[in-house]
């Protein structure tokens, strides 16, 4: 029992269930996959870190590694170029099973993100899978950003003004609020 | 107005009287007022004192005593206001504009006169006051009233009296007396603490006298006596001054005078004796000057006075001041009263005061000098003893720190060494260590910010086994004694708890219990644990033990491979030391380290027995025997710097022999070489000359090409010794500067050849010296610990970075915490809060990070 403890909670001890994720958010069904969906995320998280992919990075949330922050900056040569957002992901104890939630923590003038931060991209709701991550998911925000979905948008107005990229830009530098912790 | 002020009290009285009473009160009233003027005015003989006791005795037949009193009372008041007062003070108005170092010598004269004739003033009218008592007095028996109460009424006029003369003088007081006063008893002071020491000279001269010149020792005698006569006479003098001044009511005044001029001698004294010399304890004979000059002043000056009571049953005695005997051994003998037992204790106090302050001030040169300086460390320990002022001493002893040591100009093995001075100076002064607490604080929090602590801080360690050979050295250098002197303390430690004296044993800790001195900050443990330890201490700055064994892991690796021979005493001794104080586990890999050495040393002498039965070597053989070598455990010893290197054909041989040789002994395991490491000793004979120099087996690999070709293009000899161009040019500098090769321009424009100097007049140099090639290339085989943490740290640089994009800005704490949770995989993070600090404000300075309002934040 005394190692048990020693491991903060997060030990998979079949004996004592109840001990378990005392100290994680969300309580988890079944221990053992609690305690590989915290093996997985660090093991992203140092491929991120170790990775640096430019314009993307992601962080866990001080003492909860089922809440992280992520940065994306627009690609160059799009009109996103210069601008920085902030992303919220949370996952869930199904993880990578199920994908996990992310928003915009930052205001996006963009056709697939509407007011509230939501994202409308398909392998973050039917065309999860597993062997994507959180690499590939900010990746794929990223370049969602210069090549948006104009068929099935959240904001409209975003939508129809596309077509004018030079508008476009303007309207985005004026909605646009940098990042300052 | 006072007639009518009293005739109004007494209306009553009036009424009952009859109209020849009123007459005779009138008259006699009238009387009294003209008797009483011209005695005051002093004109009056014999008759006017008759004829005032006889008014007075009418007056008091009609019950007007009081309006006698009262009326003469302010007469004299009046009289003494008009002549006395303003004659007293019109003697010093020639002073009252000058400073008081122009005050001559004739203000002594003028202070006396004014001082005689007001006390005859004063007498005179106490005489004139003594006639109208004694008048009512004996009216006052006749009518046989009680006189008892007139004896308490005579006192109580005479206060009355001597009040009233007191105030008038003060009212009228000029700003400049006390100065005068002041000025008066210092000079005074002076010049007996002068006649003082000249009887000690004297004294000390009659002392050394051979028999033979008992003639000269009967001048010094004399010289004595006239000595002890000035000294009788100046006391007597200034004492009559100041019971001059007590007589007309100054008493505190005159005290606070002389008070203040004797401290300020003191002062003086104490400045003298001080002075900026730490090697000699001077509390003493300050003590003794006390004894010998404000002592005896007091004492003669309060025996002259009648204060001192008990002084007068000594047979010396009643009433000379010479009964207090110059000599201190006989002043012993004599009770000292209880004023002057006062004084003592005051004085010694301001003494010790005043010196306190004194070193406090110097502290920070003292501790400079520390071993030499312990007298006066010994001294301020007594001073602080008895005031107590302990944090006088931490707070000025650490701002004169900060503006002296902590600074960017000192260096850090300076600050180190004043560091350990101040530990043991103040375990001198304060064994339980709750001030050397406070005052190492602002030290320590420094020394963390420098790079080169840790290794300053080892070198000192180790350093000391090496330093007993050259002689004393500096003491503070040697940390290895205070090793040593811990493992004492331990083996004593052990040894009580051995014995079966438990219950004995707490009871002398218990009764040996001192409690914490108020400035102890019960935060930091109590008494027990304060344990002042040097190494604690260092090891404090450091923050982890485990980086103090590492760093010095690193350097008894270096030693280690540049020696030549096994001889490892002192390193083991020294680990042996380190291993009594950090434990074993911890110095486990240097144990193995020098294990090492020890099997290479059997290891080595077995292959060369081997080698010996072999076959007979070839021509351009070599001897095994020429070879030693140092067999590694790589896993245990610090990560070595590996710099590819072609030696040269025979040696090359030679090594791998000896490797074939060490396979067949110890299979299955193999040797695998280090090539550049390690030492050569080499002899070069050229045409004219020989010369030897022990060098790295790069150096040796670069001039042993040359005994094939005298000269190399730069580029043709990187090639043959495997090494890149540039690490050969600086290796060959070396050479160069010992006149074995030169330089020059080479044919092709990207290289310069070297060409061998075989005989020295071609270079003109006089090379004859033998140096070490290590001395002037300060590169070590061993990679530093900062080197280590730096590889280690760049894995959580990227962590750091990744957090703080997504964070925006962050305080230490929280990174800290944040890489303890987060960075968990293969180099987990284990780094201590301080090597985190100091490593973001490395990426401070990298323009990385910024650092602003106790935040990190990414540089943008």
């Amino acid at each position: 029992m005394a190692a048990v403890n020693g491991y903060q909670g997060n030990t998979p001890a079949e004996t004592t269930p109840a001990a378990t994720g005392s100290k994680q958010p969300a309580p988890p069904s079944k221990t053992v996959d609690s305690q590989s969906v915290l093996k997985r995320l660090q093991s992203e998280l140092m491929g991120l870190m170790m990775g640096g992919d430019p314009g993307i990075s992601a962080f866990p949330e001080e003492d909860n590694i089922f809440c992280w922050k992520g940065t994306i900056t627009g690609s160059k040569d799009t009109v996103f170029e210069g601008t920085e957002y902030r992303l919220s992901l949370s996952f869930s104890n199904d993880y990578p099973f199920k994908p996990p939630k992310v928003k915009f923590e930052t205001c996006c003038f963009h056709p697939n993100v509407d007011l509230y931060g939501n994202i409308c991209l398909d392998i973050l709701q039917d065309k999860w899978s597993s062997a994507y991550d959180v690499r590939t998911i900010l990746l794929s925000i990223q370049s969602l950003l210069g090549e948006p979905n104009i068929s099935s948008p959240l904001n409209n107005q975003a939508a129809q003004l596309w077509s004018n990229q030079e508008e476009y830009r303007k309207m985005v530098k004026k909605l646009y609020k940098p990042l300052n912790a | 107005m006072e007639f009518l002020g009293s005739s109004e009290c007494n209306l009553g009285i009036l009424e009952t009287l009859s109209d020849d009473a009123i007459q005779e009160i009138t008259e006699s009233y009238d009387g009294f007022f003209t008797t009483v003027e011209s005695l005051i005015a002093g004109a009056g003989d014999s008759s006017v004192e008759q004829e005032l006791v006889s008014h007075v005795y009418t007056l008091c037949k009609h019950g007007l005593d009081s309006l006698v009193r009262d009326h003469f009372l302010r007469s004299l008041e009046q009289a003494f206001e008009k002549s006395g007062a303003s004659s007293f003070w019109h003697h010093f108005d020639a002073y009252s504009e000058k400073k008081h170092n122009d005050y001559g010598d004739e203000i002594q004269e003028v202070l006396c006169k004014a001082l005689e004739e007001i006390s005859i003033e004063k007498q005179y009218h106490e005489k004139c006051l003594s006639i109208v008592v004694h008048a009512m007095q004996s009216f006052k028996e006749e009518s046989s009233e009680d006189t008892q109460n007139a004896d308490a009424e005579r006192v109580q006029l005479f206060a009355r009296f001597r009040s009233m003369l007191s105030s008038t003088l003060m009212t009228t007081l000029p700003q400049h007396f006390p100065e005068i006063l002041h000025w008066y008893f210092k000079e005074k002071l002076e010049e007996l603490s002068a006649i003082m020491d000249e009887d000690d000279i004297a004294k000390q001269e009659s002392d050394c006298m051979d028999l033979d010149e008992k003639l000269r020792s009967k001048n010094g005698e004399m010289d004595v006596d006239e000595g002890y006569s000035r000294h009788e006479g100046l006391v007597k003098n200034i004492g009559k001054v100041v019971r001059d001044l007590r007589s007309i009511g100054f008493t505190s005044m005159a005290e606070n005078a002389y008070a203040s001029a004797i401290f300020l001698l003191l002062k003086a004294k104490v400045h003298d004796l001080a002075g900026d010399d730490y090697r000699t304890s001077v509390l003493g004979s300050i003590k003794e000057w006390i004894q010998t000059v404000p002592l005896q002043f007091l004492n003669a000056l309060l025996s002259y006075l009648g204060d001192s009571v008990n002084y007068g049953t000594t047979s010396s005695g009643l009433t000379s001041p010479l009964a207090c005997c110059p000599s201190p051994s006989l002043s012993k003998v004599v009770t000292p009263s209880e004023g002057i037992v006062r004084w003592k204790l005051r004085l010694e106090y301001f003494a010790y005061e005043t010196l306190q302050d004194l070193r406090i001030a110097k502290l920070f040169e003292i501790i400079v000098d520390y071993p030499e300086s312990s007298p006066a460390i010994e001294d301020l320990k007594q001073c602080l003893e008895y005031t107590g002022q302990h944090s006088k001493l931490v707070e000025s002893f650490i701002s004169s720190l900060k503006y002296r040591l902590l600074t960017a100009g000192a260096s850090t093995i300076d600050i180190l060494h004043q560091y350990v001075s101040t530990i043991k100076a103040l375990r001198a002064i304060d064994p339980a260590g709750v001030f050397l607490e406070a005052v190492g604080e602002p030290i320590r929090d420094y020394l963390r910010g420098r790079k080169d602590t840790i290794k300053c801080i080892v070198t000192m360690l180790t350093d000391g086994s090496g330093g007993n050979a050259n002689g004393s050295g500096n003491p503070g250098d040697s940390l290895l004694e205070e090793l040593m002197r811990d493992e004492e303390s331990q083996e004593n430690v052990g040894f009580d708890d051995d014995f079966h004296t438990d219950d004995k044993q707490a009871w002398i800790n218990a009764s040996r219990w001192e409690p914490d001195p108020v400035e102890a900050d019960p935060l930091k443990g109590s008494l027990s644990q304060r344990k002042v330890d040097i190494l604690g201490m260092l090891v404090d700055i450091i923050g982890s033990k485990e980086q103090l064994v590492n760093e010095y892991r690193v350097m008894l690796a270096e030693k280690l491979l540049n020696k030549t021979d096994y001889d490892i005493d002192t390193e083991i001794r020294t680990v042996e030391l380190l291993k009594i104080h950090f434990g074993e586990a911890s110095m486990q890999r240097c144990e193995i380290m020098l294990n090492d050495l020890i099997d290479s040393k059997r290891v080595n002498t077995n292959i060369k027995k081997a080698s010996q039965t072999g076959a007979e070597l070839a021509e351009n053989e070599l001897s095994v025997d020429i070879l030693t070598s140092t067999i590694l455990s790589t896993n245990f010893w610090p990560p070595i710097q590996d710099e590819p290197l072609e030696l040269p054909g025979p040696i090359d041989k030679l090594l791998s022999d000896y490797a074939n040789r060490y396979h067949e002994i110890k299979t299955p395991r193999k040797l695998l070489w280090k090539k550049n490491l390690g030492s050569v000793k080499l002899e070069l004979q050229f045409e004219d000359r020989a010369m030897q120099f022990t060098v790295s087996p790069t150096h040796a690999a670069i001039i042993m090409q040359f005994q094939e070709k005298k000269s190399w293009t730069s580029i043709d000899l990187a090639a043959a010794i495997g090494i890149p161009t540039d690490a050969l040019n600086r290796r060959v500098n070396f050479w160069i500067s010992k006149g074995v090769l030169r330089e020059s321009r080479g044919t092709d424009s990207n290289g310069s050849v070297y060409t061998l100097v075989e005989s020295i007049t071609d270079s003109g140099k006089n090379e004859s010296e033998e140096l070490l090639a290590g001395d002037e290339e300060n590169e070590g085989s061993i990679a530093s610990v900062e080197d280590q943490l730096r590889k280690e740290m760049t894995i959580y640089e990227k962590f750091i970075m990744g957090m703080l994009t997504n964070f925006g800005s962050m305080a230490l704490e929280r990174i800290h915490n944040t890489l303890k949770m987060f960075c968990v995989a293969d180099p987990s993070y284990d780094k201590s809060l301080q090597q985190l600090q100091s490593f973001l404000s490395g990426l401070v300075s990298e323009e990385k990070l910024e650092f602003r309002d106790g935040m990190y934040l990414l540089k943008k």
